[in-house]
């Protein structure tokens, strides 16, 4: 008997285990050196430079057509810096060549997602958080702060600390 | 007399530290007091006063940032944080040396953070306040 509860314990600890790993693999992500400096220097002068991968093409088009109203503010970029900005993001987002169909996972082909909390892949990855509110934290003080738990966020990588 | 020579010595140090510090935002600031002498006749010169004054005020053209100091902090001198929870360093010239220096990057700033909380532009003389507070404090 002692040794069947050892045997279950040690099973459910196993279970646990290989869960936590495959958890773990799921939400990492590296976009590795791809984010564009223009881009690491002026959009993330105000936020988490997002990878291009997070969003389809649509959206950053969309958003980057209203930087002057950008979520209650004024983000307008002088031409050169938009120009640069807009180049990087539309070649590397979710659905070209440099995305990844995962991101793209259950987005409507009719929709045109502004923010990356909209993506069915984020709100699947960050379920737990989102139930607990975490993102409304002291701390952390919007989902949009991706740096207070990815340290790594500023350079694209999101590899769970 | 030590402590008096003491004394003077650290005055004239932090005498030249302070002028080195208003002379590097000199050439902005020149720049917005000719632009600033055009846009109005009776233009005296910038003030720190008027300049914290503007800092400190509450605008009613943005919910989300209804003044500098919504994002900037009341105190310049602390560090302040956008709505996206990114850290700004401290608007104040004595904690960041090199504001103010840059005439592109002052320009860029003062078009959206104008428009985001004044929902216009601002004029020449509300920028010279606004560096003149900075460079004061």
């Amino acid at each position: 008997m002692k040794i069947l509860s050892k045997l279950l314990v040690a099973s459910a600890l196993l279970f646990a285990g290989a869960f936590s790993l495959i958890a773990v693999q799921d939400s990492a992500y590296s976009a590795g050196n791809a984010i564009d400096p223009t881009y690491q220097k002026e959009c993330g002068a105000c936020h988490t430079p997002f990878p291009a991968q997070f969003l389809p093409k649509r959206s950053w088009e969309r958003l980057l057509s209203g930087l002057d109203k950008h979520f209650g503010e004024d983000a307008a970029l002088p031409p050169k810096s938009l120009a640069s900005v807009k180049a990087y993001l539309e070649s590397h987002a979710a659905d070209t060549a440099m995305g990844s169909a995962r991101a793209m996972r259950d987005v409507p082909t009719t929709a045109t997602p502004l923010r990356i909390t909209e993506m069915p892949f984020w709100t699947r990855i960050h379920a737990r958080q989102i139930e607990r509110h975490a993102f409304s934290a002291s701390k952390i003080t919007s989902a949009a702060n991706c740096t207070a738990c990815h340290r790594g966020a500023v350079n694209g990588i999101y590899e769970d600390d | 007399m030590i402590q008096r020579i003491f004394l003077t010595v650290l005055l004239a140090v932090l005498g030249s530290a302070l002028a080195i510090a208003a002379g590097a935002q000199k050439p902005i600031l020149d720049g917005y007091a000719s632009q600033a002498k055009a846009e109005m006749s009776g233009f005296s010169g910038f003030s720190a006063e008027r300049g914290k004054v503007f800092f400190l005020a509450k605008h009613d053209a943005s919910a989300e940032t209804p003044s500098c100091a919504t994002c900037h902090t009341a105190d310049p001198t602390k560090s302040g944080q956008t709505r996206a929870g990114k850290e700004i360093s401290p608007m104040a010239v004595s904690k960041t040396p090199d504001r103010f220096t840059d005439s592109e990057k002052v320009e860029k700033w003062f078009q959206r953070n104008c428009q985001s909380v004044l929902g216009r532009a601002c004029t020449a003389q509300e920028k010279g306040d606004f560096i003149t507070f900075m460079a004061s404090i």
